[in-house]
């Protein structure tokens, strides 16, 4: 199958397939396209607590397909102020619309110049996508 | 890694995935799309990387009574009955369907099992005169299932569908090909196996014009969907739900031991676990929200562990949890309340009878 992704370049990356979109002190958290294509039908999201500590690639939750579960990361440290819980009766979102109604959660975040190395931009991210392809 | 004679089109239109050695979709779309294309329409799957062995010669029947704990001489030709290749134990080495034919019985055996099969099959051979042939890369075998796969595979065959009952067979063509084509499945749901002789991985121009055509008419199905229809039907997978390490009784496969029969290989283990009563027993869990995934721990309600998941899934059709595994007999009973231990989270599920799903809305003995 000929594969298309697409990651918006206003969005910066995990390895483990997060997405955040960082306005101010707030950073909205989801899972790339790629990693939804990859889980197929996402039938399963677990959210945190409202208030949760987060710690940047610590696990916040799991998302789970008819077939696979997988641990979710927090590309940031912060703390959880919003989940998306529309996921609890459409976790379909998530394959819909990744970047949009699919988000996760919305986390506080604190410490932004510390963290932001270790994420990836589009391009990195888009490279990363490609090389586990080529495995 | 090896592909079977359809893999052009599973490299154009799937995901791939590794099984069992071979390059095999695991979607091509989605898995609840194929899932319920087969629940309510007609659905196709490659199921050429199982293997498909013959044997023929003037002892066929009574080898295959000494191979089997089901009886074949008892079985018209024309029939295709599931069985369970067992060891000397009583163990499971394999489930498989044997399809009776004129001249010969022709075996369709687990992918992951072939090779172990055939060497179990010609060890018990022996002294009896037979052959033994391994036709799985010379041959290709698509699966076609729903309530609609009659109608869709009717226009590209001379046989006469309606005709050839559930376990049973005729031979037939297909397109151009001559074929064999087995009222079964693995999904629940009525349909056919298709095994095209004319067709295999050094010739796949056949087979391919098959699949096309009949792409036309149901759904591609990845083994994705081929996993969650048959964890709905409560049909076990070898080495998930039964190994050599389960015995037919308590995988309440105990259907497939012909009453009486004796002189088979592993039929005084057989008596043994016929006349004990067993200690475990293979069962579905639905659970009440989270979903069950293989080797999760069962408890009862006060949390004393009870059994173990041997397979899981989310259920397309009834958008819950369900699982299949062992819950030791006392606690085994149909309707009693359980805990699937969830990552940590024991989880409320129900012991409930098999298939998952209402066998009067669906599957092959549908009413309505």
């Amino acid at each position: 199958m000929t594969e298309s992704h697409s990651f918006p370049v206003d969005l910066l990356y995990t390895k483990e397939h997060e997405w955040t979109r960082i306005e101010g002190f707030t950073a909205q958290v989801g899972i790339t396209e790629y990693a939804a294509k990859t889980l197929n039908d996402v039938v399963y999201v677990s959210l945190p607590s409202i208030g949760a500590k987060l710690k940047q690639l610590g696990t916040f939750g799991t998302i789970e397909s008819i077939k696979a579960v997988s641990e979710l990361y927090s590309p940031l440290s912060g703390t959880v102020r919003k989940v998306n819980s529309e996921l609890l009766t459409h976790p379909e979102l998530v394959n819909k619309s990744p970047y949009g109604e699919g988000w996760i959660i919305e986390i506080e975040i604190s410490n932004l110049a510390a963290e932001k190395p270790a994420l990836l931009d589009h391009s990195q991210y888009s490279a990363f996508v490609a090389s586990i392809g080529k495995q | 890694m090896k592909r079977t004679p359809l893999y052009d089109f599973h490299a154009a239109h799937g995901k791939l995935v590794e099984f069992a050695g071979y390059e095999m979709p695991i979607w091509y779309s989605s898995i609840s799309e194929e899932h319920l294309a087969v629940r309510n329409r007609a659905g196709i799957f490659d199921v050429s990387h199982m293997g498909r062995v013959v044997v023929s010669g003037a002892d066929a029947t009574p080898f295959m009574e000494r191979l089997l704990p089901t009886s074949s001489s008892s079985q018209p030709v024309g029939k295709s009955f599931y069985t369970l290749l067992l060891n000397s134990s009583g163990g499971i080495i394999d489930d498989i369907i044997v399809i009776k034919r004129q001249e010969d019985y022709l075996l369709v055996v687990n992918a992951a099992n072939r090779a172990k099969d055939i060497e179990h099959i010609k060890n018990i051979a022996g002294h009896f005169a037979v052959d033994i042939r391994d036709i799985t890369d010379d041959t290709t075998m698509i699966a076609i299932q729903g309530p609609e796969a009659i109608q869709a595979l009717q226009p590209l065959t001379s046989a006469n569908l309606p005709e050839v009952k559930r376990f049973t067979h005729t031979q037939s063509q297909v397109g151009k090909s001559v074929c064999t084509m087995t009222r079964t499945g693995y999904t629940g749901e009525d349909g056919f196996e298709i095994i095209l002789h004319d067709s295999g991985i050094r010739d796949s121009s056949a087979a391919s014009s098959v699949w096309s055509a009949l792409a036309t008419r149901a759904a591609p199905c990845g083994l994705g969907a081929r996993d969650s229809l048959r964890i709905e039907a409560g049909l076990p997978l070898y080495g998930a739900d039964i190994d050599e390490t389960t015995n037919p009784i308590e995988a309440e496969l105990s259907w497939v031991l012909s009453k009486g029969k004796t002189g088979y290989v592993g039929d005084d283990s057989i008596t043994i676990f016929k006349t004990t009563p067993p200690q475990r027993l293979r069962r579905g869990i639905i659970m009440d929200d989270k979903i069950p995934r293989r080797g999760f721990i069962i408890t009862d309600l006060s949390g004393r562990q009870i059994g173990e998941t041997t397979s899981g899934t989310f259920s397309p059709l009834l958008r819950k949890g369900l699982a299949i595994g062992y819950i030791s007999a006392p606690d085994s009973q149909v309707g009693g309340t359980v805990q699937v231990v969830v990552r940590g989270s024991p989880s409320g599920g129900k012991i409930v009878k098999m298939p998952f799903y209402d066998d009067a809305a669906y599957g092959w003995k549908r009413t309505r």
